[in-house]
């Protein structure tokens, strides 16, 4: 059975530890974290070290932000690179395992118009190892490690599917840095998701879990057997973290993840 | 660190090892609509591979064996019959022999109701794709309901039986038959021999073999034999694969191919009944069936079933796996299966270097412990034969078979067959069905209701 995590917006409660009690009791063994700017994940140190200490298991953290390491604007990329190399410390302070960040979230798609991006594709790599590297480099020196995450097409222009993360993260040659897979871009990017999963074992690192229609696992139609069992295959110990939207009661649909999953094969 | 290597290995972890080395050979061979039986050997989708493959996938993902199967039944004539091969259309006509344009399906077997497209073969495989489609129900059968999974088999899977049972009564004695040496799916099995003697061999620049590019010629069929099977298909082809035009050069009643039928038929029962249809002629059939096959195949003396060869209405004077399969049949009378029983423990079947069961007598004047079916050790006899045992509540010898299935699949890397004698591995490796029938067997709730 694989572990199983929420993010900790979707959970009731005013606290981590009151959030935590709902989220064990529905089943799950973690909270995943978000990390908002400005330094804001790092404000929230001595709640995060308190709940630690009740118990509370957070083994990652998934970047809030609207910029990102592969922003266009040379002054937003230098903040998201301290912004994510703040969480990369504070989810190591609080005995974690890693942060999550795509390349960019909302800042350009080839898919809409104007198609071409200010930027060219020879550009937008060297940016992004230059991140990569600085952000694994120092996730190395945390003991922790960066999460990259591809992204669907309408979303980001330059990560969409799991080769083009695993080349980026073999070029740094750390492996500080991993992939990590998100059911829902997989669904859209990838040809054979299960396929793609064994293709790049050796890198991935953690998974979000969300359904076809970026709803809670169970609420679309991804093939969920196929896609666990690929994990099971690879030998995948880490998290299905769920960050998804949710349909019907949201309380009801928190709680309906962790069996939907178990059901289908974690 | 070599204390931490020499340590025995857990039972739980060798399993573990096992289903993640099977389920990397589904994933690998699955493309998108189907499972190829091996990446180099095999690079269409065959019809009673894809059977076996969906009964150990819906392990894996109960919606790709439900595609599994659907994607081999838009292959389905009209006339019923599900062809031995549908063919990859994106891949060129010489990937393998014989080609798309060898059968030539769409024009050939346009009266006989083959499909426009895609191209298929028009020769027929065992019939186990009712017993795989009831076994990917059971596994989800939310899934399965959601997408109206087996009422869109279920009539073509009845189709498929009634055409075996008309068109292919060549007997006329209630028995299906086949037509060609391939169709038992058991090719180059010595049991053939003799009646394929009678078949003049097409002459060598009439085909191009196309299975020696990565298999080994000594664990293949021989070039003359060879030649055989394309002259009986060219005859069926140019008989535009109608039945009742041609008079066979080849007819036999193979047990393993009917005892399939009969089981097939439990499982439309079965499926009937999940639908709210009477299955009760299905279940007429399979109890008919059950007679015929032993009235007709069994050798009391031999303590196994035979084929007959209908050209001379005799029983085949071989020993082959094939005549242990019905031990499958859920009705088999009691002395039967004790007769089974014993020829399984018996010299003829017994392998010295292997659990499972040699494709040929041991002892026999044709025995090759390397070519094909005149010898090597299959997965999916073994694994019917597994299941024939734990219906007649032989547990402790399915568990044995069972035990040796396992550690052959895994040593063998998923093998395509095995040396019965040294149970060193032949023929492809990560073969589907392999795979898919180890991940069955470490699945299956033992206590699955039998259909």
């Amino acid at each position: 059975m694989l572990k199983t995590a929420v993010q900790e917006q979707l959970l009731p409660g005013d606290t981590l530890q009151a959030k935590w009690d709902f989220a064990q009791a529905a089943g799950y063994d973690a909270i995943e974290l978000r990390g908002k700017g400005d330094l804001h994940f790092a404000s929230r140190l001595d709640e995060l070290k308190q709940a630690a200490k009740d118990g509370v298991v957070m083994p990652t953290v998934c970047v809030d932000m609207l910029h990102f390491f592969g922003a266009f604007d040379t002054s937003l990329r230098a903040d998201a690179i301290a912004q994510m190399k703040s969480q990369l410390t504070v989810i190591a302070e609080i005995g974690g395992l890693g942060a999550q960040t795509p390349a960019s979230y909302g800042m350009f798609s080839r898919r809409l118009p104007p198609f071409e991006p200010p930027r060219s594709e020879e550009e937008d790599r060297e940016i992004l190892l230059a991140g990569l590297t600085e952000l694994g480099e120092h996730a190395r020196r945390e003991g922790v490690t960066l999460f990259l995450e591809p992204l669907n097409r309408y979303e980001d222009h330059m990560v969409n599917r799991l080769e083009q993360a695993a080349d980026l993260i073999r070029r740094t040659g750390l492996d500080s840095v991993k992939i990590g897979i998100d059911s829902y871009h997989m669904n859209i990017e990838e040809s054979d998701p299960a396929a793609a999963i064994l293709a790049h074992a050796d890198l991935i690192g953690h998974a979000q879990v969300s359904d076809s229609n970026r709803l809670q696992p169970g609420a679309g139609h991804l093939d969920w057997p196929a896609w666990l069992a690929a994990l099971h295959t690879i030998g995948y110990d880490g998290y299905l973290a769920a960050e998804c939207r949710l349909a019907g009661d949201p309380l009801e649909a928190v709680r309906s993840i962790p069996a939907f999953l178990q059901r289908s094969g974690a | 660190m070599n204390s931490l290597l020499d340590r025995p290995v857990s039972t739980a972890s060798v399993a573990l090892t096992l289903r993640r080395g099977a389920a990397r050979v589904l994933i690998d061979n699955w493309t998108g609509t189907s499972t190829v039986p091996s990446r180099t050997l095999y690079p269409h989708q065959w019809s009673w591979d894809s059977a076996f493959i969906a009964i150990g996938l819906r392990h894996l993902s109960a919606r790709r064996a439900q595609q599994e199967l659907e994607s081999l039944l838009a292959g389905q004539w009209a006339d019923g019959r599900i062809p031995h091969i549908v063919f990859n259309p994106a891949l060129p006509h010489d990937a393998y022999f014989p080609s798309p344009d060898f059968w030539q399906s769409s024009r050939s077997g346009r009266t006989a109701g083959a499909p426009a497209t895609p191209e298929t073969s028009g020769i027929v495989q065992p019939p186990v794709h009712a017993l795989a489609a009831w076994l990917t129900h059971q596994a989800d059968p939310r899934e399965s309901r959601r997408r109206r999974f087996l009422s869109r088999a279920y009539p073509r899977l009845a189709a498929w039986h009634d055409y075996l049972l008309t068109r292919r009564d060549l007997g006329g004695a209630g028995l299906a038959a086949v037509v060609h040496p391939w169709e038992p799916g058991m090719d180059n099995s010595p049991c053939w021999d003799r009646a394929l003697h009678r078949v003049q061999p097409a002459a060598p620049e009439a085909f191009r073999r196309a299975d020696l590019n990565h298999g080994h010629p000594a664990d293949r069929p021989t070039d003359l034999d060879y030649a055989r099977y394309v002259r009986l298909a060219t005859d069926y082809r140019e008989a535009g694969y109608d039945d009742r035009a041609l008079r066979h050069g080849f007819a036999m009643e193979d047990p393993c191919f009917n005892a399939l039928l009969i089981v097939s038929e439990h499982a439309l029962a079965a499926m009937a009944h999940e639908l709210g249809i009477d299955g009760a002629s299905h279940t007429a059939r399979a109890e008919e069936l059950t007679g015929h096959l032993v009235a007709r195949l069994w050798d009391d003396e031999a303590g196994l079933f035979r084929a007959r060869d209908l050209t001379t209405d005799t029983l085949v004077d071989e020993r082959s796996v094939t005549g242990l399969v019905p031990l499958v049949v859920p009705g088999l009378p009691h002395d039967i299966v004790r007769r089974l029983q014993d020829t399984l423990d018996g010299p003829h079947f017994s392998a010295p270097a292997t659990r499972l069961i040699p494709s040929y007598d041991l002892t026999g004047h044709a025995f090759d412990a390397q070519r094909y079916w005149r010898g090597p050790a299959w997965f999916n006899t073994a694994w019917l034969i597994h299941r024939g045992l734990r219906t007649h509540g032989l547990h402790s010898d399915a568990e044995r078979l069972q035990q040796g299935f396992l550690a052959e699949a895994g040593r063998s890397e998923f093998a395509e067959y095995v040396d019965p004698t040294t149970g060193a591995a032949r023929g492809a490796r990560h073969f589907s069905w392999t795979a898919a029938l180890a991940l069955d067997l470490l699945s299956a709730d033992p206590k699955e209701p039998q259909p």
